[in-house]
């Protein structure tokens, strides 16, 4: 629990300046599922103690399927939820239970990226109002310094001539267009560091790529970190620096792209490459490998690894008993599983 | 003799912004046991072309025609009844996008299975039953599941369940539209497995719908390619992944992140066209990295074109400064020069900057002659035609392909 001490520089905001934007420590967020009047409730654990640390400037991508817990993952990193126990670090400060209200410093030093530029901007404001509304909301600039912030944002992001597109309603651009205003809308606090939810999985295919690039530019020229996070283990890797996997509320695998994708170590990491083809022509003679079975209820997770059921490896006596810690078996690559060497 | 012949396949709608070519003219030919994959952004065109296959069209068809021969017959020629009796779902069945979410929540799976075996067949319950059980355990699910109901299933099982409805009649040709969309990447390799495994022992023929080629690969002998309305290339799954003839199918290619390689995803520029005003000549010109004069640029694009050129930052000081432009025909147009610029020195600007940039701006290369007149310039583009489809085997509509070229 914080004290009121611990508080106190967040509200007046964090000019420290940390290596590391984010730090979480054993970070767990649970919902409370009722089960009707009188027979009490059950925790639903979508994030289950995840231990991670974001640098500044860099891009981590968090990968798993659906109800892993990555997308609760992101929203408590921005605390947009409030974690149920462990510690979150912004900048070196904690944020952990800290107050809403003395939160309004985090709201513009961290952005969000939404999944679906359909349903995220107002259909009624035209594009030079939407990116306008959070300077106005964060009392940043006169009239003047923010129509020059617009215009830059838009530049930035690569819709010429920013003059054009300022005037356009949502409707009227394609969806690659409107991802573009959204992510120019994120920019336009100058943050540090940006949460982005699949960002692209709503586009096209050969959209996607341009979207994908727009935003590793965007971390080059402004050094903003980024969380990335994804089902799609191939644009991870083409995208991110480091790449975390997730299974059933944990990070069972976590480190440098090259280092996870090129060999993986956890069992689950394994299957889950094997599972995803490259178009190859040769694909349709082979069976793939896949897992039995499906991904565990969160409401009512197995004992020790939460894989163990699934796990062509697993070890009775051991892993359904222990919880695996994340063990260091590479340089800065960290495995989950007591089996991994 | 091929299950499924299709031929010169045409399929518009009329919309309030006019005719939409969803289908333009699509060839292809699948022969037993064989899978075409249909490959395509969305808007493409491949789940209309399922349904004209299928004849489910929607009230504002515009036109509908071409020939379909399903085991030698011409089901063009039938009537809707006919249609209905002897070729959907007994010929061909289909697999719908997001069919797993269309199953009624309120009847047991095993009853929405036998269904249509007791509509088309007139099989007694028993029987039917029998059978759905029997296609329930083909498709890998346990006896019991014919007694639930779709909420007490996982998506993977509901997946398996709406596969198995397309089967129960036995078919010679299923059309899968994106089966595995909405499920994750393990219960989606379950699916495509189960799919592999069905084509094998029961020699069906697929129609596979899907935007990804990773995913068609695990199916596909042949593949098509479609961009606005058109199957642009189609061959065989060998050669069509591994040395695309048609530049659209390269780049589509070359946009696939791989988790096997190292080689950087590129993206294609620009944007699919608005399919009630396609392109003239060929309909990716526009975003093609290689094409040249016979692929068909309008005066309208060329305007549009150069228009762009000059608001964009880095070619305004390089483009000949221009005062207006206006469309004479499909292919002229003419320009004025802007303020302080005479004809003939404008002429002789537009030339040099075509020679210096046509490369990069491609759109230059349709130039055919630029002429000064007293006022203003005349700038006439080269007359172009669609290119045809070419080849046998494996076809593709590009002018840079010719036939028979590797």
């Amino acid at each position: 629990m914080t004290t009121a001490l611990a508080e106190m520089p967040t509200e007046i905001g964090p000019e420290q300046h940390s290596s590391n934007i984010v730090e979480t420590d054993n970070l767990t967020k649970w919902f409370d599922v009722g089960l009707g009047l009188f027979r009490g409730s059950l925790h639903l654990k979508a994030v289950d103690g995840v231990t991670l640390t974001i640098k500044r400037a860099e891009t981590v991508a968090i990968v798993g399927e659906s109800g892993s817990g990555k997308t609760t993952l992101g929203r408590t990193i921005i605390r947009l939820l409030e974690p149920t126990g462990g510690k979150l670090l912004y900048d070196g400060q904690d944020i952990t239970h800290s107050a809403e209200k003395r939160l309004m410093w985090l709201r513009r030093k961290a952005q969000m990226i939404p999944q679906d530029p359909y349903s995220s901007v107002n259909p009624a404001f035209p594009v030079y109002r939407i990116l306008e509304e959070p300077l106005v909301i964060h009392k940043q600039g006169e009239s003047k310094e923010r129509e020059e912030a617009v215009m830059k944002a838009l530049q930035a992001v690569k819709l010429n001539p920013p003059t054009f597109f300022a005037n356009k309603y949502p409707h009227m651009l394609s969806g690659g267009q409107r991802q573009r205003v959204a992510i120019a809308r994120s920019l336009i606090l100058n943050p540090e560091f940006i949460l982005a939810d699949e960002p692209v999985s709503m586009l096209d295919a050969s959209v996607r790529i341009s979207i994908l690039r727009l935003l590793r530019q965007i971390q080059q020229q402004f050094g903003i970190a980024f969380l990335y996070i994804t089902h799609d283990l191939a644009t991870a890797k083409h995208f991110a620096d480091r790449i975390g996997i997730m299974y059933a509320g944990r990070l069972v695998e976590e480190g440098p792209v090259g280092s996870v994708l090129g060999e993986p170590l956890h069992p689950y990491a394994q299957a889950l490459m094997g599972a995803i083809p490259d178009p190859d022509p040769a694909n349709r003679l082979v069976v793939r490998q896949s897992l039995p079975g499906e991904p565990p209820n969160l409401v009512d997770l197995p004992t020790g690894c939460h894989f163990h059921p699934r796990c062509p490896i697993a070890q009775m006596g051991l892993c359904d008993v222990k919880d695996p810690e994340l063990r260091e078996l590479r340089p800065g690559h960290r495995v989950a599983c007591h089996l991994a060497t | 003799m091929p299950t499924l012949d299709v031929k010169n396949l045409v399929l518009w709608y009329r919309t309030r912004k006019g005719p939409v070519h969803a289908v333009d003219s699509i060839s292809f030919a699948l022969e037993p046991g064989q899978t075409i994959a249909l490959v395509g952004e969305s808007g493409s065109g491949k789940t209309s072309t399922a349904n004209a296959i299928l004849r489910l069209l929607p009230k504002n068809v515009l036109r509908y025609d071409g020939e379909v021969e399903f085991d030698g017959q011409n089901v063009m020629e039938l009537t809707d009844e006919e249609f209905r009796r002897n070729v959907r779902w007994r010929g061909i069945s289909m697999v719908f996008q997001g069919a797993m979410n269309a199953l009624n929540p309120a009847v047991r799976v095993g009853f929405q299975v036998a269904e249509p075996l007791m509509v088309h067949y007139d099989v007694d319950r028993d029987e039917a039953a029998d059978q759905a059980l029997d296609v329930l355990r083909k498709v890998g699910l346990p006896a019991d599941i014919a007694r639930r109901y779709p909420h007490e299933l996982s998506g993977g099982m509901k997946q398996r369940v709406v596969i198995a409805m397309s089967l129960i009649l036995k078919p010679k040709v299923v059309i899968l539209d994106e089966p595995t969309s909405a499920l994750d990447v393990m219960t989606q390799t379950n699916i495509i497995n189960l799919l592999k495994d069905l084509k094998n022992t029961d020699r069906l023929s697929y129609i596979f719908i899907t935007h990804d080629l990773g995913l068609a690969s695990e199916l596909a002998d042949l593949v098509g390619i479609m961009y606005a309305g058109e199957l642009i290339e189609v061959g065989p799954a060998d050669g069509v992944f591994v040395r695309p003839k048609h530049p659209y199918t390269g780049k589509l290619l070359a946009s696939v992140p791989r988790l096997r390689s190292e080689e950087a995803p590129d993206f294609i520029p620009g944007a699919p066209p608005d399919l009630t005003a396609p392109p003239p000549g060929c309909r990716f010109h526009l975003r093609c990295p290689v094409s040249f004069e016979k692929c068909g640029w309008s005066a309208e694009e060329f305007i549009a074109q150069m228009d762009l050129l000059q608001s964009s930052g880095e070619a305004k000081d390089k483009v000949p400064s221009i005062a207006s432009m206006s469309a004479k025909s499909p292919t002229s147009l003419l320009i004025k020069p802007g303020a302080n610029g005479s004809v003939s020195d404008f002429v002789q600007k537009l030339n040099a900057f075509v020679a210096a940039t046509s490369e990069k701006n491609r759109f230059l290369k349709s130039i055919e002659s630029v002429q000064g007149k007293t006022k203003s310039v005349e700038v006439k583009l080269y007359e172009t035609t669609p290119p045809p489809i070419v080849g046998t085997e494996w076809r593709a509509a590009c002018w840079l392909v010719t036939e028979g070229a590797a």
